[in-house]
């Protein structure tokens, strides 16, 4: 009797203390995080390894990080970085970070994220910071939006600048089949037909992945308001309004004449990035980034146009998808060394930039980039034009990492991929949308 | 033996390690998916309690609607292939008494072994639209069946649901295989002297016997449909837009994707209350007597 009781007692307590334990917040309170911060000054000398949660897949990636890596041992010997490479989660590592109280010292991290981590103070308030590194005096004055959140606090150190979508085109594709570069609407119509005729895919898009879908719709959006997504994510407008129904309507027009390739919602960024390559696709949409490895491809064949415009509002030319958020390298407030961190984080930020200017061909930055600084490479022709466009752009939005409401962007990256079926229709996809954008209400 | 048995303390000592366990990395995650279902949560924070808010929200969802579907076309799928097909193989791998049958055996459960990523890529392969191996051979014979099957909404869940059915048909053909050849043999010989046919000897013989183990089968089938995830999150990533969404995915997309983790538990709450009932229900309706031999 007396073991059965003791082992009850055993089991009572063992359950109870699992439920405590699990009960408690994950949001760190103030007596668990360090009272004083180890003086900076005091660790100039001491071995330091810094834990840092960052991409590193491909050379858009790598390059900048590898580069950074290298210019801090020459500026902080004695700090070590230990590289946790991001996954292409959703941010779910970076999550159970936060949630099992694991967080890295500096983290990469995207609008939607630092408004989670905010409400449960997993993330560094680094307005002090940004005046004490000289930071906000090396931005950009066009980049303050990306250091800047809407609430006037930083939390993220940013080094991509306000980035843009662009449709890349075959010139040659283009002159073999007399297809003019459209302008218009009505010329894109044209386009599709007589690319489709010539059994060329007319659009290239790595739609199963849904950020880019997203863009396809915005720059679409753009036609007719030059607010896009963004405005919806702000909860400005509304999805039944005439401009996002009708950016729906041409698009799924579009769709059903055959702008994309067969399977295009399953197509990865390879699959269709070597049907632009190859020539076996006129147009190609991503980010601004691919200007290097489209000229790397095609050489002088490739070239970007401006998003053809609609009748009813010819002004839209310099209207952009894309743009950017804050967002960027954030530090821990539960790291060790949080002031160390974020001197660091600012420095790497800074250093991302020069990587990205000198290796990457990339001026679209977030800090200036000391004017001594020489890119190994001349920028290629695109990426020139497009400096010379940048001051006549009129607008921009955001990409979809760039949305502050998670559940917006989830309602459009969904709904904007399955509006690239034909089976689905533009009124379901207002439908649905609009359906979220009023629970956010 | 007697006496271990009749000692309680020794059962405990042995039964607690597993039992903890068991507490630990089922019973406590379940008990908190169910209190979390009523919170609005972001996975960080301790949340707010909102009643049943998240419950009345999953009803008026077009997600929800599509992933329940998704997930009783995918349990269906999986009891008809598996369960049928399974049955079929492991009546005639039965049937042959030579090496030959060892080789077939082996044969049928060799996806099994494979992982299911190189599952999916492989399928992914053969579906691919524009130069997969199904869509070329339609074309070389001439045949106007070409779809573009995993970017149709209507088409996509099938083709993950067959991959799926294809990569565990050797698990439930293993299954039954073993239940064909726990049957007596005498059975099958008296069969014979009254003249039945093989096939007549499996209708009237065989399955009958494999009630127990068509129901463990059938347990298998209808919740590994219903809370199916990997095969979308490879192939399709719920798309095209929420095509393929099962519950399980819709939990992870409002978890993760969308930070909302209280709705995203109020899915998966109802995902066990599924399986349970689905559960409950055939273990009612079928082998309700113990066959002994």
């Amino acid at each position: 009797m007396k073991s059965k009781r003791l082992m009850a007692t055993l089991l009572v307590v063992m359950m109870m203390t699992l439920a405590f334990v699990g009960c408690a917040p994950a949001e760190n309170t103030e007596a668990d995080a360090p009272k004083e911060n180890v003086d900076t000054k005091e660790v100039k000398d001491e071995a330091i390894t810094l834990r840092i949660y960052a991409q590193y897949s491909d050379d858009d990636t790598k390059v900048p990080y590898d580069y950074a890596a290298q210019e801090l041992k020459k500026a902080y010997p004695n700090v070590t970085l230990e590289l946790d490479i991001q996954g292409q989660d959703d941010g779910q590592k970076l999550q159970t970070y936060a949630a099992t109280g694991n967080l890295p010292d500096i983290f990469q991290v995207g609008t939607a994220q630092i408004e989670t981590f905010k409400e449960s103070k997993n993330i560094l308030v680094l307005d002090d910071y940004v005046k004490s590194t000289g930071f906000d005096k090396k931005l950009h004055a066009s980049a303050e939006n990306l250091l800047w959140n809407e609430d006037g606090h930083a939390y993220a150190f940013p080094y991509a600048g306000n980035e843009l979508v662009l449709i890349y085109y075959n010139k040659e594709l283009f002159e073999e089949h007399g297809v003019k570069v459209p302008e218009t609407y009505e010329e894109l119509k044209e386009a599709v037909a007589k690319f489709n005729a010539a059994d060329i895919v007319p659009l290239s898009i790595f739609a199963k992945e849904k950020w880019i879908t997203t863009a396809l719709y915005d720059v679409f959006a753009t036609r007719f308001d030059e607010g896009g997504i963004k405005k919806l994510d702000k909860g400005n407008g509304s999805a039944k309004e005439e401009a996002y129904v009708k950016a729906a309507e041409h698009l799924h027009e579009l769709v059903k004449l055959g702008l994309l390739a067969d399977g295009a919602t399953n197509m990865n960024y390879d699959q269709a990035a070597s049907l632009f390559y190859e020539g076996k696709a006129a147009m190609f949409i991503n980010g601004q980034w691919e200007i290097q490895a489209s000229t790397e491809k095609l050489g002088d064949k490739v070239d970007w146009m401006f998003y053809p415009v609609v009748s009813e509002n010819p002004e839209a030319k310099y209207a952009f998808a894309g743009g950017g958020a804050p967002g960027g390298y954030a530090v821990s407030p539960y790291s060790e060394h949080k002031d160390l961190a974020a001197e660091v984080a600012a420095f790497i930020s800074e250093k991302y930039c020069e990587a990205k200017y000198m290796y990457r061909a990339n001026p679209l930055l977030a800090v200036k980039v000391d004017p001594s600084i020489e890119p190994v490479e001349k920028f290629p022709p695109m990426m020139e034009k497009l400096a010379k466009e940048l001051p006549n752009i009129t607008s921009t939005t955001a990409f979809a990492w760039g949305l502050t409401e998670p559940k917006f962007k989830v309602a459009i990256e969904d709904q904007s991929q399955i509006l690239l079926t034909e089976g689905y229709s533009p009124e379901q996809f207002i439908e649905e949308l609009e359906k979220t954008i009023e629970r956010l209400k | 033996m007697q006496s271990f048995f009749s000692n309680k303390k020794a059962i405990a000592i042995f039964v607690l390690p597993s039992l903890l366990l068991f507490t630990i990395i089922v019973f406590y995650p379940l008990v908190q998916i169910f209190i979390k279902s009523f919170y609005d949560w972001n996975g960080l924070s301790s949340g707010t309690f909102i009643g049943i808010e998240n419950y009345v929200r999953l009803f008026d969802d077009t997600t929800f609607r599509i992933s329940i579907i998704n997930g009783l076309i995918f349990a269906a799928f999986l009891t008809i292939y598996q369960i049928g097909l399974g049955t079929i193989l492991a009546f005639a791998a039965s049937n042959i008494k030579t090496k030959a049958g060892g080789f077939f055996r082996i044969v049928y459960f060799l996806p099994v072994v494979l992982s299911v990523t190189v599952v999916c890529q492989l399928w992914l392969s053969v579906f691919n639209a524009e130069y997969g191996l199904l869509n070329k051979i339609f074309e070389i014979f001439g045949m106007s069946f070409s779809q573009d099957w995993l970017s149709d909404g209507n088409t996509a869940i099938y083709v993950v649901a067959f991959v799926n059915a294809w990569h565990y048909l050797g698990y439930q053909f293993a299954l039954i295989l073993a239940g064909i050849k726990s049957i007596p043999g005498h059975y099958y010989e008296a069969a014979q002297i009254d003249g039945a046919s093989p096939l007549q000897a499996h209708l009237r013989i065989t399955l009958p016997m494999l009630a127990e183990t068509y129901r463990f089968c059938l347990v298998l089938a209808i919740t590994g449909g219903l809370n199916a995830f990997t095969q979308m999150f490879i192939m399709t990533g719920g798309g095209p837009g929420t095509a393929t969404y099962s519950l399980t995915y819709m939990m992870y997309s409002s978890s993760f994707r969308a930070g909302e983790y209280g709705y995203g538990m109020a899915a998966a709450s109802f995902l066990v209350i599924e399986c349970l009932i689905a559960t409950i229900v055939i273990n009612k309706l079928m082998a309700r007597e113990k066959i002994v031999y």
